[in-house]
C-alpha cells in the first residue's frame, strides 16, 4: 500500500505544475526511481491505474527510470554502488554509508501541451 | 509532436511531504508543543510503554496521543484507561503516517492543552520511517524477542531514530538476545542513537526514558 499513498502525493505535484504552468494535457510523465529510495518500480506501475483513476491524469502514460544507489564509505571515504556490492564497502567492509544518490523518486520530465 | 512539448520538471515527490513537515514543526515550535514519533513492529509494546510513560509522568508534562491503526480503536481505548487525551486515527490500509494526516491528528487532538504529543505510528518498520511526520524527534521500540539483529534487517529505521528503546528486558534470560551485540548493531547504523533497555510491563528503565522526554520537551520550549 506504500507505493499508492507515494502516487497521490506525486498526482498532487503534477497537478500543482500543471497549473503553474498553465498546461492543458500531459500526455506522459517521466519519473526516476532511486535504487535506495525503498520505493518498488513494479508496484508503481501497478498502483499507478487506481491512482490516476478520475484525475486530469488518467490518459497520462508513465515512463520509469531507475537511478543506481550510489554512497560513500564513512570510513575510507570509497564511492560505491550500494545494491551491487550489498550495502558494504567492497574495500574496508564498512557499513556506515552516506547515501550520494539513489534514495529519491524524482519527475524528470511531462510530456504535455 | 501534434503540439506537444517536454517540460523539464526535476522535482521530487517527496519535496511535497518535506515541506509540509517542517511547516507543521515551525507551528509546533511557536505553540510549544513537542511532537514525539514512537515507531515499532506490531507488538513491541507502544501501547504498553505509552500507559507506562504517563503513569510514571504522573502530571509533570500534559501529553495528548495519537493513536494511528489501520482499523480498530483498542490502543486508544487502553491509553484513555490511563487518563491521557487520546485520539485514534485510521490510516484506512495504509502502512505509515506523512505530514498532511498527523497535521489532520493534531487539529482533531486539539493542541491548546498539550506540552507532549504523542503519535504511536502504524507497526511497521518499513514504510514509517521514510516520512516525515513534523515530528521533533522520532523514537522507536526493538523488543527482546525481536532479536538483536532487527538493526541489520531494517536499516533505514534505526538510522534515522533519535532514541532507540529495547523493551521487554525481563524475558531477557529467556531469549539469545545479546545486548552489548544488540548496541553494536545498532551503532553501525547509527553511532548518534541513545539506547535506553526498558521493561514497560515492570517499569525497569522507564526513568531514563522519561528523563530524556523531560528534557526535550523543555529545550523545544525554550523560545
Amino acid at each position: 500500500m506504500h507505493e499508492l499513498g507515494i502516487l497521490s502525493s506525486l498526482v498532487h505535484t503534477i497537478e500543482k505544475i500543471v497549473t503553474e504552468e498553465g498546461l492543458t494535457e500531459v500526455e506522459k510523465i517521466v519519473i526516476e526511481v532511486g535504487e535506495l529510495s525503498g520505493i518498488v518500480p513494479r508496484y508503481i506501475e501497478q498502483c499507478y491505474p487506481a491512482a490516476v483513476y478520475k484525475t486530469f491524469m488518467e490518459k497520462t502514460a508513465l515512463e520509469l527510470v531507475t537511478v543506481p544507489g550510489i554512497v560513500k564509505c564513512r570510513d575510507c571515504g570509497l564511492v560505491f554502488n550500494a545494491a551491487a556490492n550489498d550495502l558494504r564497502c567492497p574495500d574496508c567492509s564498512g557499513q556506515n554509508l552516506e547515501i550520494l544518490e539513489g534514495n529519491d523518486m524524482i519527475v524528470k520530465e511531462l510530456v504535455c501541451r | 509532436m501534434n503540439g506537444f512539448k517536454v517540460l523539464q520538471v526535476q522535482q521530487s515527490v517527496f519535496a511535497d511531504n518535506d515541506r509540509r513537515a517542517e511547516q507543521l514543526r515551525q507551528e509546533l515550535k511557536t505553540q510549544g508543543v513537542f511532537l514525539l514519533n514512537l515507531m515499532s513492529s506490531p507488538g513491541a509494546g507502544k501501547t504498553t510503554l505509552l500507559s507506562r510513560t504517563i503513569e510514571s509522568l504522573n502530571g509533570k508534562l500534559k501529553i495528548g496521543i495519537m493513536e494511528a491503526d489501520i482499523d480498530s480503536d483498542v490502543d486508544a481505548r487502553t491509553i484513555e484507561g490511563f487518563g491521557a487525551k487520546v485520539i485514534q486515527l485510521h490510516t484506512g490500509g495504509m502502512c505509515h503516517l506523512d505530514a498532511e494526516m498527523t497535521r489532520q491528528g493534531l487539529e482533531a487532538l486539539g493542541t491548546n492543552d498539550v506540552e507532549l504529543a504523542i503519535l504511536e505510528n502504524v507497526g511497521n518498520l518499513v514504510c514509517p520511517a521514510e516520512f516525515d511526520t513534523g515530528a521533533v524527534k522520532k523514537a522507536m521500540i526493538l523488543s527482546v524477542p525481536e532479536g538483536d539483529d532487527k538493526p541489520l534487517k531494517y536499516p533505514l529505521i534505526f538510522s534515522v531514530c533519535d532514541v532507540v528503546l529495547i523493551n521487554k528486558i525481563d524475558v531477557l534470560p529467556y531469549f539469545d538476545f545479546d545486548m552489548e551485540r544488540c548496541a553494536a548493531n545498532i551503532r553501525t547504523r547509527n553511532p548518534a542513537a541513545k539506547i535506553i533497555p526498558v521493561c514497560a510491563r515492570t517499569g525497569e528503565g522507564i526513568d531514563a526514558w522519561t528523563d530524556w522526554l523531560c528534557n526535550e520537551v523543555t529545550a523545544w520550549q525554550k523560545p
